[in-house]
């Protein structure tokens, strides 16, 4: 079924319509929800709030970009906005345990170089990570990303380049190993 | 460490970052039906019938009608900005900005790369001035819970659409202006996307953003202080 069918079936009311748009969309906006939250369960949420807006909403979209875009869209504002959310409770609930004093490193802590990127990709500022997360790993097109986040293609590629040059610096001890 | 060693590791372990699990297609699914449903009952009990139905499709028409003697606040401060923008220009280029930054066409009175420049940099002094003016407006008003999102949206894309030609433009070849328009097209971004009735915790976040990734204390830095800074510049 095309994608323009299918999207008139949906606001017509056609439930099979709206289970086979989410069968085709949900796999790509979970994974991003997925690789942006790390955990299942704030994963899963903003995957439901994702098809939740989509649907009350489908009837704004124009076309102008391809309904898997457009969804991308709706996903990574919602997943940017869940984790600032989280972060901010994060934040309130940080005691005195959690203080690492001064000159205390965290290497220490870290056995191996993935981990360590790992860790240096989680500290990326939001707008790089979201960037690099959605093109190095899941691989979408510097278009996709500036069509999704609502920004130009350039600055997309001037964040994935920001956010590369971080996670070198941030891994540069490594090279002196 | 060598870019070549760093762009390998990059490529092997970046696909292991948060390597998600099988989507749980079914529990999903389920859980997406009910949260409708729920919402579809609530929106009922909300409305209660027909007029309620024709006031979701028109959510600005509703919101005049329920607070009819309600300020303009939105109306006033956008129409000051765009006023305050039509007559810098006006008064500090014979041209219109948008021809300038967009496509400046010699001719044999043709102004010398120098004046070129200058009209760049008041282009962009231009928008600075009046996108810090609308952060400033935003973000009070989202404060005060007084706004209109949906005027705030169409301000927010109009801003946006001259943020892109600036950044395009020679305007953006100085590095820490071109920084400071990155990170304006993303909160303009976020703006313009805002739905007709956002929820609270969406303008609060877009807010602490601003203030977080100092975006307005950078505009104001870059703007000079007075409207005569733009004047005579050419």
């Amino acid at each position: 079924m095309e994608e323009r069918e299918l999207i008139s079936r949906v606001l017509a009311g056609d439930p099979s319509a709206e289970r086979a748009l989410y069968d085709a969309h949900v796999d790509r906006v979970f994974r991003l929800a997925y690789r942006m939250a790390g955990d299942m369960d704030r994963a899963q949420d903003y995957t439901q709030e994702t098809f939740i807006r989509a649907f009350s909403r489908l009837q704004t979209f124009r076309g102008d970009a391809s309904l898997s875009t457009w969804l991308g869209s709706i996903a990574i504002s919602v997943t940017l906005n869940g984790l600032r959310k989280v972060r901010r409770q994060n934040e309130r609930e940080v005691g005195l345990d959690d203080f690492t004093p001064a000159g205390q490193t965290r290497r220490e802590a870290e056995p191996d170089l993935k981990t360590r990127l790992n860790q240096a990709i989680d500290d990326l500022p939001e707008g790089y990570r979201a960037v690099f997360v959605m093109h190095d790993v899941e691989g979408y097109t510097h278009e996709e990303i500036g069509a999704s986040l609502g920004v130009h293609p350039g600055t997309s590629k001037a964040q994935l380049f920001r956010a590369r040059a971080r996670l070198r610096e941030a891994l540069a001890d490594f090279a002196k190993d | 460490m060598m870019d070549d060693r760093f762009d390998d590791l990059l490529r092997d372990s970046a696909p292991e970052y948060n390597d998600p699990p099988e989507t749980p297609r079914e529990e999903l699914w389920q859980r997406i039906v009910a949260a409708r449903e729920a919402e579809r009952a609530a929106s009922k009990e909300k409305t209660e019938g027909a007029d309620g139905e024709r006031s979701h499709i028109l959510p600005f028409r509703r919101l005049g009608r329920v607070r009819p003697g309600r300020p303009l606040t939105w109306a006033a401060g956008i129409a000051a900005v765009l006023a305050l923008g039509i007559g810098l220009g006006r008064m500090s280029v014979k041209q219109p900005a948008s021809v300038a930054i967009s496509a400046p066409v010699p001719s044999s009175s043709a102004p010398a790369p120098r004046a070129t420049g200058a009209a760049y940099r008041v282009a962009t002094t231009e928008h600075l001035s009046q996108s810090e003016a609308f952060l400033t407006l935003f973000r009070t008003s989202v404060r005060g819970k007084e706004g209109n999102e949906r005027l705030a949206s169409a301000t927010a894309r109009q801003l946006l659409a001259t943020n892109r030609l600036l950044l395009d433009s020679p305007a953006a070849a100085d590095a820490r202006t071109r920084l400071l328009l990155q990170d304006l097209e993303l909160v303009l971004a976020e703006i313009a996307q805002l739905s007709p009735q956002p929820k609270s915790r969406d303008l609060q976040l877009i807010t602490e953003g601003l203030e977080q990734g100092g975006v307005l204390s950078r505009l104001r830095t870059a703007v000079p202080a007075g409207t005569s800074a733009t004047q005579g510049a050419l």
